[in-house]
């Protein structure tokens, strides 16, 4: 079994008479000190996703009604919740999309540094050698020590992320799972803050989900990539499988893909395909992409397609059914 | 930040003017002769001259407020046209009681305001929250003085458990505490929950649930301490409304406060002591608003950090 492995985690949201149906037989592995890129559009289900992880589903609205969890062999779905609390920050953290509203604005840095290491001090370590330890996290993001007096709103957004991966990174989690962390930054602070985490995640050895719908991104640090669409993975595989080769292609990723010509390529957002993302509170019968997919047969209208898999590069569409036998 | 002090001091003055101006005109245009109510019905005719003379009310009425800015300036305010003392000896005695009363009632209203508003939020839409914003709702809007009353017919005639009125002991202080209280916690309760709401959507309350923290931690260190926020300066603002003295509470309580002492001051004609009370409780006021803004500014960062780099 894999480092961390989903299978067929489905998540509604439910609001008033709504249901939101956010993830659909979402699976997903990841091997121990591999990076994962999880791409899609907005609203895609890609935070569900890794909400779902962390069990942090807002409590009233979200729901999981089915699959499972396992991370280093542990079924998260079953743990109890102060079990689940020490794998919170401990042995998995999370990073979220905006620096500018992800640290409590009366703290200090310092104190938001040390209060997780606090939380999960296992060997009864003293204050003093934990905020030795938050001045450690503070150099190691690139922020002087001095500053863990200050609060958030003396930061700017850049050295705010960096906190926020001080925080994630303090107690030497095994995952990090990172939420689009600079899709909020400007462009020259996005690459320090990536190589940073990029350096930081070797060091470290720690498996990342890397969450972004910036296909650069996912080119210049991941190992592994999936591609979400509509609560489901609709293609998974090596880098090899993504940016090396183009005949295995969803229909799907060969529109995202469509305008990159090779990896140095300027232009490695995700294009925008024609049409919109099914409204996720009605989704289409069969392939939940038929309505925008060019190779879109009579069979793909009424029947779901299978993930079909070859050498560790799985697809879900009927296309690829043959291929396999 | 003690240029921001001073220029707030100094705003003060054209203020506590124009009170006293307001208040002198008032006083000067409601009906009712003070000289009547000095020397009672039907004086000698000498009498009462000699009275307007020397209480300089023969005057026009700008000389008078003149007359009467020129002499608060040397912080002589008068004498009471009741006891001929001197305005202040009046008015301390009365302050203790009014100050006791303004302690205990923001006391009680916001440690219940504030206990009551978390509960309603943390359990949003249960029973409890509905039961009691419905409450809350209901007190925040009833008339003081009913509030008054229907507890003195409550503990007091049909219980007997407490005193209607008088002063002789803490046990005096129960009711009027409760009158004041609870139409403000009942306003807190609602603040806080909104608040509190609104904080525990906020991003960082999840980042602080990701880091591991328990949720009474997530509750009352990460929420509480930024819902807090406009809840100190509700808080304060009623403290410094509270110390001009509730008038309702202590008349109907029988409370010899500073609001009952105004009130009979001004039944009475005594100019010089209505005055006095009001220039007495606006620079209080002012002064305590004053407080609770720098008490703000110190415990919000974002203010803090921006007064001390003045
Ligand atoms: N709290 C919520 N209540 C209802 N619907 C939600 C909520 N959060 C997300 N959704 C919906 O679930 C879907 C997946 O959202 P999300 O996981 O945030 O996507 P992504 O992170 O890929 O942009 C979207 O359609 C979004 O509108
Ligand atoms: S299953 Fe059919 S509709 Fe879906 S992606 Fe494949 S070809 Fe297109
Ligand atoms: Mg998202």
């Amino acid at each position: 079994m894999s480092f961390l492995d989903i299978r067929d985690l489905t998540v509604v949201y439910t609001n008033g008479r709504e249901t939101v149906h956010a993830l659909n037989d979402f699976s997903l592995r990841l091997e121990r000190g591999k990076t994962l890129g999880l791409v899609g559009e907005t609203g895609a289900g890609k935070t569900t996703a890794a909400l779902s992880i962390m069990r942090l589903l807002p409590e009233r609205t979200g729901r999981v009604l089915g699959g499972s969890v396992t991370f280093d062999g542990a079924d998260l779905r079953s743990l109890k919740e102060e079990e689940m609390r020490v794998v919170r920050g401990g042995k998995i953290s999370m990073i979220f999309q905006d620096p500018m509203t992800s640290l409590n604005p009366v703290l200090t840095v310092g104190e938001q540094i040390f209060e997780t290491l606090e939380l999960h001090n296992i060997e009864n370590r003293s204050h003093q050698q934990l905020w030795e330890r938050v001045d450690e996290m503070l150099a190691l993001v690139g922020i002087p020590p001095e500053r863990k007096k200050d609060y958030p709103h003396q930061f700017s957004g850049g050295m705010k992320q960096r906190v926020v991966i001080a925080i994630a990174l303090a107690c030497s989690p095994q995952l990090l799972i990172a939420d689009e962390p600079t899709t909020a930054l400007d462009v020259t602070i996005q690459a320090q803050v990536l190589a940073m985490m990029d350096e930081l995640k070797q060091k470290l050895d720690m498996s990342m989900i890397m969450i972004t719908h910036d296909l650069g991104i996912v080119a210049q640090t991941c190992d592994d990539v999936a591609v979400v669409y509509a609560g489901e993975i609709i293609e998974s595989g090596s880098f090899e499988d993504f940016f090396m080769q183009d005949k295995r292609r969803h229909p799907y990723t060969r529109g995202l893909f469509g305008s990159i010509p090779n990896i140095d390529s300027r232009e490695r957002r995700l294009t925008p395909i024609e049409g919109l993302m099914p409204d996720p509170t009605n989704l289409p019968e069969g392939c939940r992409f038929h309505p925008r997919c060019p190779d879109c047969t009579e069979r793909c209208r009424t029947e779901r397609p299978t993930a079909h898999e070859r050498g560790g590069h799985v697809i879900r569409c009927h296309l690829f059914e043959k291929e396999g036998e | 930040m003690w240029k921001y002090v001073l220029r707030r001091l100094l705003v003060m003055i054209p203020i506590i003017f124009l009170v006293i101006f307001i208040v002198f005109f008032i006083m000067n245009i409601t009906p009712g002769d003070p000289v009547q109510m000095i020397l009672g019905n039907d004086p000698p005719q000498q009498a009462v001259e000699d009275l307007r003379r020397e209480l300089g009310l023969d005057q026009p009425f700008f000389v008078r407020f003149f007359n009467y800015i020129k002499n608060a300036l040397k912080l002589d305010f008068g004498l009471s046209y009741r006891s001929r003392r001197p305005v202040f000896e009046g008015i301390w005695p009365k302050f203790p009681t009014t100050l006791l009363l303004a302690v205990l009632t923001v006391t009680v209203s916001t440690v219940l305001g504030v206990i009551l508003g978390i509960i309603s939020a943390v359990k949003e839409y249960s029973a409890v929250d509905v039961t009691l914003t419905f409450t809350s709702l209901i007190f925040a809007s009833v008339p003081g003085f009913w509030l008054c009353l229907m507890l003195i017919i409550v503990f007091s005639l049909k219980l007997h458990l407490l005193p209607s009125s008088g002063v002789g002991s803490i046990r005096h202080f129960i009711l009027p505490v409760l009158a004041s209280a609870i139409p403000s916690a009942a306003y807190l309760a609602r603040i806080t929950r909104t608040q509190m709401l609104e904080v525990m959507r906020q991003e960082y309350i999840r980042t602080a649930r990701a880091k591991g923290a328990t949720e009474k931690r997530v509750i009352f260190k990460h929420a509480l301490k930024n819902a807090l926020m406009p809840i100190i300066t509700i808080a304060g603002t009623s403290f410094a409304a509270a110390l001009g003295g509730s008038m309702i509470t202590e008349r109907i309580f029988g409370l010899p406060g500073i609001g009952n002492y105004i009130l009979t001051s001004v039944q009475a004609k005594d100019v010089p002591v209505v005055m006095g009370s009001t220039i007495f409780l606006s620079v209080i006021f002012m002064v305590m608003m004053l407080l609770v803004d720098l008490a703000y500014a110190y415990i919000n960062p974002t203010l803090r950090s921006r007064f001390s780099r003045k």
